[in-house]
């Protein structure tokens, strides 16, 4: 029998090699939980019998009020969680599949917990902190499922510092090129040639907007000298300009990718640190004034 | 010629070299191998690289020889064509090979070895993330936690532990801690926590209430209180351990029944499980007491038991179930059957009068009860006001005045009366009015059976004579007198109820008066009669689901419940009999 164990075990670990991602994870293990769980809430919310009508501070609103700040707190110990790899069934990845299903199961918790009492108020203030932070997780599931095959299409197999190399080959070009240009042209390769793609704001990053830049406005120089220039030094720099155009437009639409697929992070993390100060704000008042 | 092949070398100090060589061939060879034609010493390369060629158009066509590829302008390829006019950059190992063209319009291929280190500062790995144009999330997120607390944690406590127990300085920012508005009446506290909260971790206690509420009293004696609560399930039982654990009071304390911050508006009335706890089994455990059990109005409620006068010479009011059928002896003879019947005297009387005299077709409820000014009940019969327009008291006829007795004087009656008597007749009236007293029709004060002999007094006192008629006399003693009539505007103390909300009810729906010809019939509807619409709370059949609230009042008093009050000015009721 040993022989057939260790067969069973070898076939297990296969099963554990094949990619599966963390939402589908076995078949969809975490979902199955979260629903379940968030059924029960729903029932034991239309059961319990809170007068004169549902509070937080009944003890069913306890109840749910305990589930809900342990769930935010094993919720963020995913931050601390992902810094140690571990294979199996306690992997990364089914405490991450967890993280997502329990953290939308949260929403219905919370939510009964409220017992739809909201007002301008810091337990409020938790509640939609509290939201925001699965806001942006889910936002988040949606890029990492949805854009890195927009990214990886746009990147035609470049590295992101072989886009930085590929600029800097145009632009030394360009350098040499624009030599023999007037200097009303000169003047404007080199404001081109300073345009930095990294220093645009959020926004321009988010959008994918940049209009007027200083490599559209040279090339929009070099045009208005005519279809064929009379000078081959502005053809030149002109047909360099537009390799530098296409070159920037493509990290562009790799730098919104990126940053989309990062962005929610920057709302997540420190929402989830004000969320857990908000919690604590929300606890301790309501038994300082109880 | 076809390439003219420039290199740039740096020195040590940084002056470069610049050494051109021409090549006749149009095709270049380029690798490690030192037989190139463009040697690199560079041991990322291939022994034979690339090819150059010079097409005949004048594009140099470039093609990866060995196993692997170059870079053109940064992107990795195997074979490219490239227009001298404009230009390319190649890239080799560490060699960069710029394609132009010399003004002469030699194709110019320039050669330079790559600075390691050339761009120092630039990290591309965090150029391409946010974290160039973000604020860092470790700094946000503790900036925000810190917000939060100092905000809505530091500020209420220290401004709580610092400004005193006086509930009138109010703490900063601690409404901040408010779950939701106070109650209309307790609105006045909405910024004033501490008025409740007196001491932090301290759940509300009952004394905070009292302060205000000196006049809540005491539902019973607390060991009463304490004797009459049913254990409650098990389920209840493990909350009451965990509640005091954490240090509530309770059960039976204030805030147990009267729940706050539930949203402005009237304050909830209390549920009616609240009372079935004690009351739905009472008997079992308070053996003695005179309660019937009770835990909802249409299921477990015992029968009304108003107070009433059963003897009405002591005026006593007695507490009498609806079961026990029982009779009112309240001093008065009155038959409302008599009065109320479209086709009899009273009737007939009540049209000859007419509107002017504020009647319509025959005799209404209305016409003798009147209700009082809130509306609650009525208010008691008043002989002047209410039955004296057809049973006149006049007596005597001075020229066109009619002399009249005085309503509830007897010492003033027999005086009257015993002036009258010396030589007076009594007086036919001059007003026509039906009834069987006049053989002619006409009515007139009557104020004796014929009975000879006897004086004007002794025959008004008689059964049928003016006061007789509805009162009964005292037996014959020293002094004439008769019976006292006790009204009871309120007959149960211990409930309360509202005529007013029932006004689009009749009278009859509830009370038989026309049926009733005497008037020792209790007209009060029983328990089944209240059931046809007030079922208990949960009920989904009822009409109007009553919980024990509706008509019940925790607090001993004589007022209306808590739910009946509000909003308006409700005067306690005074439950001295009317005489």
């Amino acid at each position: 029998m040993p022989g057939t164990s260790r067969k069973a075990a070898q076939i297990e670990r296969r099963v554990s090699i094949d990619h599966e991602g963390f939402l589908r994870l076995a078949g969809f293990r975490w979902l199955k939980i979260a629903l379940v769980f968030s059924l029960a809430a729903i029932l034991g919310y239309i059961i319990a019998d809170v007068q004169p009508r549902p509070n937080g501070g009944s003890w069913y609103g306890y109840t749910l009020g305990t589930i809900g700040a342990g769930l935010i707190v094993w919720l963020a110990l995913l931050g601390v969680r992902k810094r140690a790899m571990t294979p199996g069934g306690w992997s990364l990845k089914a405490w991450t599949s967890a993280h997502v299903y329990l953290g939308l199961a949260l929403i219905v918790v919370a939510t009964l917990h409220t017992g739809f009492q909201l007002g301008w108020n810091v337990h409020t203030l938790a509640y939609l902190l509290m939201l925001v932070v699965i806001g942006s997780g889910v936002f988040g599931i949606v890029v990492y499922s949805t854009l890195p095959t927009a990214l990886s299409a746009n990147r035609e197999e470049m590295t992101e510092s072989q886009m930085v190399e590929g600029i800097a080959a145009v632009d030394r070009q360009l350098h040499d090129a624009a030599q023999p240009l007037s200097m009303t042209y000169s003047d404007l390769v080199l404001a081109a040639l300073n345009e930095d793609p990294f220093r645009q704001g959020l926004w321009r990053r988010l959008s994918g907007k940049y209009r007027g830049g200083a490599t559209e406005l040279a090339i929009a120089a070099c045009e208005s000298a005519g279809p064929i220039p009379a000078d081959p030094a502005i053809a030149r720099v002109e047909a360099l300009l537009r390799r530098r155009k296409a070159q920037l437009d493509r990290m562009r639409r790799h730098l919104r990718l990126k940053a989309l697929l990062e962005v929610w992070l920057y709302v997540h993390v420190p929402v989830t640190i004000a969320l857990l100060a908000a919690l604590t704000a929300h606890v301790i008042s309501v038994f300082y004034y109880w | 010629m076809a390439f003219r092949i420039r290199t740039i070398e740096s020195t040590a100090d940084g002056r470069k070299i610049v050494r051109d060589r021409d090549a006749a061939s149009a095709e270049l060879t380029l690798g490690r191998a030192a037989e190139n034609d463009i040697h690199l010493a560079d041991l990322a390369l291939d022994a034979h690289h690339a090819r150059l060629k010079l097409e005949p158009g004048g594009r140099v066509a470039v093609e990866a020889a060995g196993k692997l590829g170059f870079t053109l302008d940064g992107s990795t390829s195997r074979s490219a064509s490239i227009d001298p006019a404009i230009g390319a950059e190649l890239g080799f190992g560490s060699h960069r090979l710029g394609v132009s063209r010399d003004p002469d319009g030699v194709t110019l291929l320039t050669l330079q070895r790559i600075e390691v280190g050339a761009e120092e500062g630039f990290d591309p790995k965090r150029s391409f993330t946010l974290a160039k144009v973000m604020p860092s999330r470790r700094m946000m997120a503790w900036l925000l936690a810190a917000l939060i607390l100092g905000l809505f944690l530091a500020i209420p406590i220290a401004s709580n532990l610092t400004s005193g127990a006086d509930p009138k300085i109010r703490s900063i920012s601690d409404s901040s801690w408010s779950p939701g508005p106070l109650s209309a009446s307790h609105h006045g506290l909405e910024n004033s926590c501490k008025s409740c909260h007196v001491k932090p971790f301290e759940s509300v206690r009952d004394s905070s209430c009292k302060a205000c509420h000196t006049n809540a009293h005491d539902h019973a004696q607390p060991a009463r209180l304490a004797g009459a609560r049913a254990v409650p399930p098990l389920g209840e039982r493990l909350l009451q351990t965990v509640a005091h654990g954490f240090g509530k009071p309770g059960p039976g304390a204030c805030v147990d029944c009267h729940t706050e911050h539930e949203g402005s508006g009237k304050m909830e009335p209390t549920q009616q499980k609240f009372c079935a706890d004690c009351h739905g089994t009472l008997k079992d455990r308070l053996v003695d007491t005179k309660l019937g059990n009770a835990a909802d109005f249409g299921t477990l409620h015992p029968q009304f038991t108003p107070r009433i006068v059963t003897d009405a010479r002591s005026r006593k009011l007695t507490a009498v179930s609806l079961d026990a059928r029982p009779r009112e002896d309240n001093g008065l003879t009155f038959p409302h059957k008599l009065h109320l019947d479209p086709r009899g005297g009273a009737a007939k009387m009540a049209m000859n009068l007419g509107k002017q005299a504020g009647f319509g077709k025959g005799l209404t409820c209305s016409n003798c009860h009147q209700p009082t000014e809130d509306g609650v009940r009525f208010k008691p019969v008043n002989m002047v006001r209410d039955c004296e327009s057809c049973h006149s008291l006049a007596f005597d006829k001075v020229g066109s005045t009619f002399r009249t007795l005085r309503h509830g004087d007897i010492d003033q009656m027999v005086a009257d009366l015993r002036a009258s008597d010396h030589g007076a007749v009594p007086i036919i009236s001059a007003r026509r009015r039906p009834g069987d007293y006049a053989s002619g029709g006409t009515y007139y004060a009557n104020f004796a059976v014929p009975n000879v002999g006897l004086s004007s007094v002794e025959r008004a006192l008689a059964r049928g004579g003016v006061c007789g008629e509805c009162h009964t006399a005292l037996p014959g003693g020293v002094k004439p007198g008769v019976v006292p009539v006790t009204q009871v505007s309120r007959f149960m103390a211990g409930g309360w109820f509202d005529h007013k909300p029932h006004i689009q009810e009749k009278c009859s729906t509830c009370h038989a008066a026309e049926k009733s010809a005497s008037s020792s019939d209790l007209l009060l509807p029983d328990i089944k009669q209240c059931r046809t619409c007030h079922l208990g709370e949960d009920s989904t059949k009822a009409e109007v689901p009553s919980g024990c609230a509706m008509c019940h009042a925790y607090h001993p008093s004589p007022m209306a419940p808590k739910q009946d009050r509000d909003g308006r000015k409700q005067l306690a009721i005074d439950l001295k009999p009317e005489d």
